[in-house]
């Protein structure tokens, strides 16, 4: 185990490395910007919610309330006080763990079983959508621009995607290794146990609803930072953030890359996004939709081919044990 | 065999619907003893354990641990407390491989930086050497029984309860197993208690053995007392012979 | 005033009867299968979708299309049971969620595909119309709607209860391996709770289209709806899901009336958390 992970620090920082150079590319072309920036982006989300769904075992659907959180905390920030969007995706980060603390509170408490812990999560981001668009003050049903600039660092404005791209290979690489942290330390085995077998685990002194709201709500802060980005990437914000879609496809890369292991999530994500983002553009016009539907099925058919996950084929190939 | 309990059971009830699992049972464990529990499938022996373990909430009576009332707590805060179990059906963690399962109880007592070493004395007191990379998934029923128990000695008990974790055992896995549960107590000071059908491991073990039948304790004595009481062969032949 | 109110909640009733056929589909499929069907609002949507083509191009009524497209997604869930669901069953629960959620990506994209984003509506149905009967109105697609879904419900609950398919669909609910081994077939029953599951959205979604219109994002609304009637009445009791259907369907017309139209989810979703956190086996649930 110890020669292992040498190896694979090396090849971390070497994947990470080429990540970083790969923009060098293509400079010029922001087509493959904003295609890296997204994969970046999804990687965040997904590599987040493998703490909570991947090691703890709950099946959460909750991604764009987190997101929309961080989005909106930050864009209101900005807008209504002037405080820059590095300050404000913290912010958002924040906003999204005190909600989350919130809700995973009381369903922790009553044990509730995985399949309405998903649906009640699921319901969480329709809930919140609605808020904001009824909270006229934040929210409302029209977008809400950040200010325009064709360069601002304290406003995170760019003209390129060039330096979102790097911010969020930051965050990315910082997501990975909080995982990487919890994953070999005492909260990670404990999740892995709770999401095993809750009772076994209780008795050996793991407290269930603690280690969980504690997986939750680390999960919850990165998705929030992420939100915060995302905001000032798109340079507005829109009660459209709070995506039960997006909350879903998280889960659902999640779940295909494989539960549990650091880099599951994230290869799913390198996979199929891209994949779907350049069927995407590639068929355009009036098979607009048909990507989708290759999408969701080449999805089923990982899912039901390959149960433990992509992440499970290089394991095989590596003849490593998780 | 002196001082205070270390347990001490008093008019414990539990019921399901309207059928009482446990009917003011009360007992007490001193320190440092092998208690047996015996008694007849269905006679609420899993749902005491359940009960003092936090699993269930009971729904009378007190249970009290070291002096102090862990009625009511969960599970993990009695575990802190120095308690832990093992489970009749064995309850793996099919993802974990032997010695993270034994890392799982080992932090109970120690941070990351005492915890390999307490997984690797622990993995050694069982002889587990062997198998200890090995997925819980991919074990059978004896290799899972001790690692079930290896676990939950882990976390350092005070008190070890353990669910039938003999059955299914051949006679020479048996008398290893017996064998470990008498150094735990020797060498780490645990007082153990025993739900358990294998009457040899039962008469083997322990020294003092009370017995339950539909809920309510029906006798109590040495394991020679025990074997000659009227009402325990009653509970456990009379009803065979009954139906 | 009052009356306004009582319109309301005789609206939000009969519509919640609608509701609680589609939810008695799922009913049917969770408490069986024990499968977390994530798609089956989208069954809801797809049968809308196919009520419009049925009633568009072989100028058929929204009420009579259910005669088509009933066999249709009977044996649409029979394909899918036998090709998806089924590989699914000894697998993981999040696996579980990954296929069906993936089936429900699919179904959505495929609508968006075939039938574009924009919502379709039908233009005439011979039950549309409405009289007044005292001092209210009564919708005529809502009331003939809500009378059929009761119909339904009712001889579903009758088909459950005492035929011999229906015995051996709510053995293998109990205790699937009990029932196995008194002869029932589980894997044809399993296949046909589905398929029944999914032709139940058949009917629901003509009703439906008689007074509203469809549009390829509308299956989530429907999935979540559904399943906050499940867990509001609990598994295993049919009236209990008539009563949470009604439930939730004034509730939504309620807040529509007098609150804001666009909350409608918000209640829902809010009684939906609340039940879970106060009562997590539902109103009227036995398991």
């Amino acid at each position: 185990m110890r020669r292992n992970s040498r190896g694979s620090w090396l090849l971390a920082i070497a994947l990470a490395a080429v990540a970083a150079a790969l923009p060098l590319a293509f400079l010029r072309n922001q087509y493959n910007l904003i295609l890296l920036t997204t994969v970046a982006l999804y990687g965040v989300l997904t590599s987040a919610w493998n703490i909570i769904g991947g090691m703890a075992g709950q099946l959460d659907l909750s991604a764009g309330a987190y997101l929309g959180l961080g989005a909106y905390t930050t864009a209101t920030l900005l807008l209504r006080w002037n405080i820059t969007p590095w300050v404000g995706m913290f912010a958002g980060g924040v906003v999204a763990m005190g909600f989350a603390f919130l809700v995973g509170f009381p369903l922790f408490r009553f044990r509730i079983r995985e399949v309405w812990y998903a649906l009640s999560s699921s319901a969480l981001v329709v809930v919140l959508q609605v808020v904001f668009l009824l909270w006229k003050q934040v929210g409302g049903p029209m977008e809400r621009l950040l200010p325009s600039a064709s360069f601002s660092l304290y406003n995170l404005r760019f003209q390129s995607y060039l330096p979102y791209y790097y911010i969020m290979l930051v965050l990315l690489l910082a997501t990975l290794f909080i995982a990487y942290r919890i994953r070999t330390r005492r909260l990670g085995y404990y999740l892995l146990a709770l999401g095993d077998n809750e009772d076994a685990a209780e008795v050996l002194g793991v407290d269930a609803r603690g280690s969980k709201l504690k997986a939750l709500v680390i999960y919850a802060f990165l998705v929030g930072i992420t939100g915060g980005l995302y905001a000032c990437i798109y340079g507005f914000v829109h009660t459209s953030f709070f995506s039960p879609t997006i909350s879903m496809e998280v889960a659902i890369l999640g779940i295909v890359g494989g539960l549990g292991i650091i880099y599951g999530p994230l290869l799913a994500t390198v996979i199929l996004v891209t994949g779907r983002e350049l069927l995407r553009a590639g068929l355009g016009g009036r098979l607009q939709s048909l990507y989708l539907v290759i999408y969701a099925v080449v999805l089923i058919l990982i899912a039901l081919l390959r149960p433990r996950g992509l992440a499970s084929l290089l394991g095989a190939w590596r003849k490593e044990r998780r | 065999m002196s001082g205070e309990p270390i347990l001490q059971v008093s008019e414990l009830c539990k019921s399901f619907g309207n059928l009482a699992a446990l009917n003011r049972v009360s007992f007490h464990i001193a320190p440092g003893e092998i208690l047996g529990l015996i008694g007849p499938n269905g006679a609420g022996k899993t749902t005491l354990f359940n009960t003092i373990s936090g699993l269930y909430h009971p729904d009378g009576g007190q249970v009290a641990f070291k002096g102090q009332s862990i009625g009511g707590l969960s599970p993990h805060a009695i575990c802190k407390l120095g308690m832990s179990r093992t489970f009749q059906v064995t309850q793996a963690f099919e993802h974990l491989s032997v010695a993270e399962a034994i890392r799982i109880g080992a932090y109970n007592r120690h941070g990351e930086r005492g915890v390999e070493a307490k997984v690797r004395e622990t993995v050694a007191f069982f002889g587990l050497e062997k198998i200890q990379d090995w997925k819980c998934s991919d074990l059978g029923l004896a290799p899972l029984k001790r690692v079930e128990v290896a676990r939950a000695a882990a976390t350092d008990p005070e008190l070890l309860l353990l669910d039938e974790a003999g059955a299914g055992l051949n006679a020479s896995e048996l008398a290893e197993l017996m064998e470990m549960l008498k150094t735990l107590r020797r060498k780490r000071d645990m007082t153990l208690c025993v739900v358990e059908h294998v009457m040899p491991m039962v008469m083997g073990l322990c020294e003092r053995i009370i017995v339950l039948d539909y809920g309510e304790l029906i006798a109590e004595g040495t394991p020679e007392m025990i074997s000659k009481n009227e009402k325990v062969i009653e509970a456990y032949l009379g009803r065979r012979s009954k139906r | 005033m009052i009356v306004n109110i009582l319109q309301s909640v005789a609206d939000g009733a009969l519509m919640g009867c609608v509701y609680a056929l589609i939810a008695l589909g799922l009913s049917l499929i969770f408490g069986v299968l024990n499968i977390v069907n994530f798609a089956h609002g989208d069954f809801v949507m797809l049968s809308m979708y196919l009520t419009f083509w049925a009633s568009t191009y072989l100028s058929l009524d929204a009420v009579f299309t259910p005669l088509i497209t009933i066999p249709l997604l009977f044996g649409l869930g029979v394909l899918i049971y036998y090709s998806i669901i089924q590989k699914t069953l000894r697998e993981r629960f999040v696996v579980q969620v990954a296929v069906t959620v993936g089936l429900m990506t699919f179904l959505r994209a495929f609508a968006q595909l075939v039938w574009e984003a924009r919502p379709r509506a039908l233009k005439f149905s011979i039950i549309q119309g409405n009289f007044p009967l005292g001092p209210f109105t009564v919708l005529l697609s809502r009331l003939i709607s809500a009378s059929l879904s009761i119909v339904a419900v009712v001889a579903v609950a009758m088909f459950l209860k005492y035929s011999w398919l229906g015995r051996s669909i709510r053995a293998a609910s109990d205790d699937a391996d009990a029932a196995s081994l008194m002869g029932v077939n589980i894997r044809w029953t399993y296949a046909f709770a589905f398929a029944m599951g999914s032709a139940l959205t058949a009917l629901a979604g003509g009703l439906l289209m008689t007074f509203q219109q469809v549009d390829p994002t509308m299956g989530l609304r429907f999935g979540l709806l559904s399943w906050c009637i499940l867990a509001l009445s609990g598994l295993g009791s049919i009236s209990g899901l008539l009563i949470s259907g009604v439930i939730v369907g004034v509730a939504e017309a309620l807040t529509v009336a007098y609150w804001e139209p666009r909350a409608r989810s918000l209640i829902v979703y809010l009684i939906f958390v609340v039940i879970l956190w106060l009562r997590p086996r539902g109103l009227f649930g036995r398991k």
